[in-house]
């Protein structure tokens, strides 16, 4: 009797251990209680000191640089670096002082006379004091153009006109007009409306801008306000001025048939 | 009962209540701060510290394909990142006090000289009451200036996970920290870090 039972224990536990998962023996890497120093302190020291001969190679490059931009420097160019803001016929170094960069933050690719300085960091790109640079181009060592990355595109700067506050609105406002149309085309006149608003408060009392609101309130079926911005965009144009000069505004001349056209329709639904 | 049966049952009542009493005082034993010590599996002070070495050293060291802060330098003639800790998340059903490793984190970044960083949501809400308090009732030629924040390019995020497998009296735990730096402004990743543990935990099957 009793050996019938311990048979059957030991059948048991031999069942019970044949069902446990088998596997290799557990490789312990770390004894518990073993001291193991932190390796922290080591790694700051080594990356404070890498850090530091950077900082300071990449401080005296820029002394350099701004020594050289300053040497070169006259009148509204001497004003422009004092700004940190780019400006046309700078040489290659007040482009680097301008943007408090070093040659590292560029990619130049030149064939001839032409030399064009590209961001190499895509993400996070050299900046002025206006904005952020997306490219610059040297002619004969020289800047004969630049680019600024901005919310709604890329902004050229090729004349002095350009590089205005009011040329800025104006390329804002015409890159904010380029998305409303484009929400426009999808159908979106809500989104469209939107961007038009926008531009609007950039370049205020742009007849293009006025014409576009009146179309997509026209569209949204709000025919008072799109009535009044048919007119609004009438006397924008300031008609008289418009005879006077003729031809210089005749491809004006169907967006002014069509306010008119929508004025009456929309002042006879009205009545 | 004779005397001498009686003064040696008394000394033993005495003995046992001795040991007795010694055996339920408190022991406390200062050890190293290094000294790795796993009483029962579940995330310790061991974790925590590992972690903390292995992301500071992803942090700094090139091989990891951490330059970021040497490039950020290169491109902005030798101004220094900066970089503002969002949220660690526990995705594990662990509690696991994040903070420890995100101060290793912070004060690396800091002592490095290779990063700037910035208070976190959290703290900023008691420095901007300060602020606002000095207008009112520091002297002018003392008070802090509003609107002199510095804006971070770069925020740290993170996330801890973990699995757990068991059987009797056997389980193993791995945990996943993931570190990321993300631009503020282009949402890019632009560093990653991780570190894996994993561990063992036998119990007895019999205990007292």
């Amino acid at each position: 009797m009793r050996r019938t039972s311990l048979a059957a224990a030991a059948l048991v536990l031999t069942a019970a251990a044949a069902c446990a998962p088998r596997m290799q023996p557990v490789r312990p890497i770390q004894a518990n209680g073993a001291i193991v120093p932190s390796t922290q302190d080591e790694t700051i020291a080594r990356a404070h000191t890498e850090g530091r001969a950077e900082r300071e190679r990449a401080a005296a490059e820029q002394d350099q640089t701004v020594a050289a931009a300053l040497r070169a420097c006259s009148g509204a160019t001497c004003d422009a670096l004092a700004r940190g803001q780019l400006s046309l016929g700078m040489t290659r170094e007040q482009v680097l002082a301008a943007t408090r960069t070093g040659g590292a933050a560029w990619e130049e690719r030149g064939a001839g006379f032409v030399t064009t300085l590209t961001a190499r960091d895509d993400g996070r790109g050299p900046r002025d004091a206006v904005a952020e640079v997306a490219y610059v181009t040297l002619e004969n060592g020289r800047v004969r153009s630049y680019a600024y990355r901005e919310p709604q595109g890329v902004r050229l700067v090729a004349s002095a006109a350009d590089a205005t506050p009011a040329a800025q609105a104006r390329a804002r406002a015409e890159a904010l007009r380029r998305e409303g149309d484009d929400f426009a085309l999808a159908g979106d006149f809500q989104r469209a409306l939107d961007r038009y608003d926008r531009a609007d408060v950039i370049q205020p009392n742009d007849p293009e801008t006025t014409l576009r609101i009146a179309r997509a309130l026209d569209k949204q079926l709000r025919p008072y306000e799109a009535l009044i911005r048919y007119r609004l965009f009438l006397h924008q144009l300031e008609i008289e001025k418009i005879r006077a000069y003729g031809d210089a505004y005749a491809n004006m001349a169907g967006a002014i048939a069509e306010a008119r056209s929508r004025i009456i329709v929309l002042e006879r639904n009205g009545r | 009962m004779n005397p001498i049966a009686r003064a040696s049952r008394r000394a033993a009542a005495a003995l046992v209540a001795i040991l007795a009493l010694g055996g339920c005082a408190t022991q406390v034993t200062r050890v190293s701060p290094d000294q790795q010590i796993d009483l029962s599996g579940r995330w310790n002070d061991v974790d925590s510290r590992q972690v903390a070495d292995a992301i500071i050293r992803q942090s700094f060291e090139s091989q990891f394909g951490s330059a970021w802060a040497t490039q950020f330098m290169q491109s902005n003639g030798g101004r220094r990142p900066t970089v503002i800790v969002g949220t660690v998340r526990n995705r594990s059903m662990e509690h696991i006090p994040v903070t420890t490793f995100v101060r290793d984190l912070e004060r690396a970044y800091l002592s490095s000289g290779q990063v700037q960083v910035v208070a976190s949501a959290e703290e900023r809400d008691e420095v901007r009451a300060e602020r606002v308090d000095q207008q009112e009732n520091a002297a002018a030629e003392t008070r802090a200036r509003l609107g002199r924040e510095r804006g971070a390019q770069y925020m740290l995020q993170g996330d801890i996970s973990s699995i757990e497998d068991r059987e009797g009296g056997r389980r193993v735990v791995y945990y996943q920290v993931d570190m990321t730096l993300v631009d503020l402004e282009s949402n890019a990743k632009t560093w990653t870090g991780q570190h894996r543990i994993k561990k063992f935990v036998e119990r007895p099957r019999f205990r007292l």
